[in-house]
């Protein structure tokens, strides 16, 4: 039955030429299009980079930390990124309009940094990741989950062990 | 002025385009194909017309990666088109080689043969994104001229 609305509807209406580039252009909410990095819930696995086709995504180390680089213009907008990122670090926007001039080509990046920082515990200089703290159980509250942040790897191992948990 | 028209600003309200295929998957193809041909999208609205020789051609864009076998004849046929003429990357091959980047089989990125105005990235890029390429080089062109 869609089929004969539609068709009802177009021999009332007409087809449409779409307003764009002289007014906006119609977007569906789910359209695979640039993509956007938030550093602060990176736990650092670097299955992103792994997993994407096109080799868009680099990670490198830095003297502040840990960068992150996407370059649009090698982004396939697979998805796959996001598909295996265990913390919703990085997302799809819908944002399509990405043509530039070549003068910009080298800018079109998604620049990240995950910082370094110095353990509560052992003073040792770490990557403020986000701790992968899925599968605890029970899982931990707000004030927990600052205090692991707040680790380096070891103690953070260390101290999801001595944890106690209430029974 | 009196008789003779001014045909510079005659010549910068239509500007042609031609497209070349440097090996590409047809993706980019089929998109440019609908950004001209069906009414939904118009590319026509901007003064722009498809033609089907290079020595016609004002905006020449170009998809895929530049093969090594079809490298020869894109480079023949973009020396054919007369100058002042601007030209457009489309999708993402033509940038950077996008999946098929560091493949023995594939010259990307192309701008090492070709001057490139314009970038539109995508795999593919939507219609809509390739109509706000061509804007940006008709501006170009206009300049041009």
């Amino acid at each position: 039955m869609n089929f004969l609305t539609l068709f009802a509807r177009n021999l009332r209406t007409g087809p449409q030429t779409e307003a764009f580039p002289l007014g906006p252009a119609f977007t569906p909410e789910k359209l695979r299009g640039r993509i956007v990095f938030n550093a602060e819930n990176c736990e650092g696995c670097r299955i992103c980079e792994r997993v994407c086709p096109a080799g868009a995504i680099k990670f490198a180390k830095s003297p502040d930390g840990m960068t992150f680089d996407c370059w649009h213009n090698t982004c396939v907008f697979c998805g796959n990124c996001e598909f295996y990122c265990p913390t919703d670090a990085i997302h799809q926007t819908n944002d399509w309009n990405l043509a530039h001039v070549q003068a910009d080509k080298f800018a079109m990046v998604e620049h990240g940094l995950i910082p370094n920082m110095k353990c509560s515990d052992c003073g040792a200089t770490a990557l403020n990741t986000a701790p992968m703290v899925k599968n605890v159980k029970p899982p931990l509250s707000e004030a927990e989950l600052g205090e692991v942040r707040s680790r380096c790897p070891k103690c953070r191992a260390k101290y999801l062990k001595n944890r106690k948990v209430p029974s | 002025m009196g008789l003779i028209p001014n045909f510079k600003t005659l010549a910068t309200r239509s500007p042609w385009l031609y497209r070349i295929n440097a090996g590409s998957c047809n993706g980019c193809d089929v998109e440019m194909a609908v950004t001209a041909l069906i009414p939904r999208y118009d590319v026509e609205r901007l003064g722009c017309q498809y033609c089907g020789s290079p020595k016609h051609a004002d905006i020449v864009l170009i998809s895929g990666p530049l093969t090594v076998r079809v490298k020869d004849a894109v480079l023949r046929l973009y020396e054919e088109i007369p100058d002042p003429k601007v030209t457009v990357a489309v999708g993402v091959c033509p940038i950077s080689g996008g999946i098929f980047r560091e493949s023995y089989a594939v010259l990307a990125p192309i701008d090492q043969y070709i001057p490139i105005d314009v970038n539109v990235p995508g795999c593919p890029p939507r219609p809509q994104a390739i109509i706000a390429g061509v804007a940006k080089a008709i501006e170009i062109w206009r300049e041009r001229l």
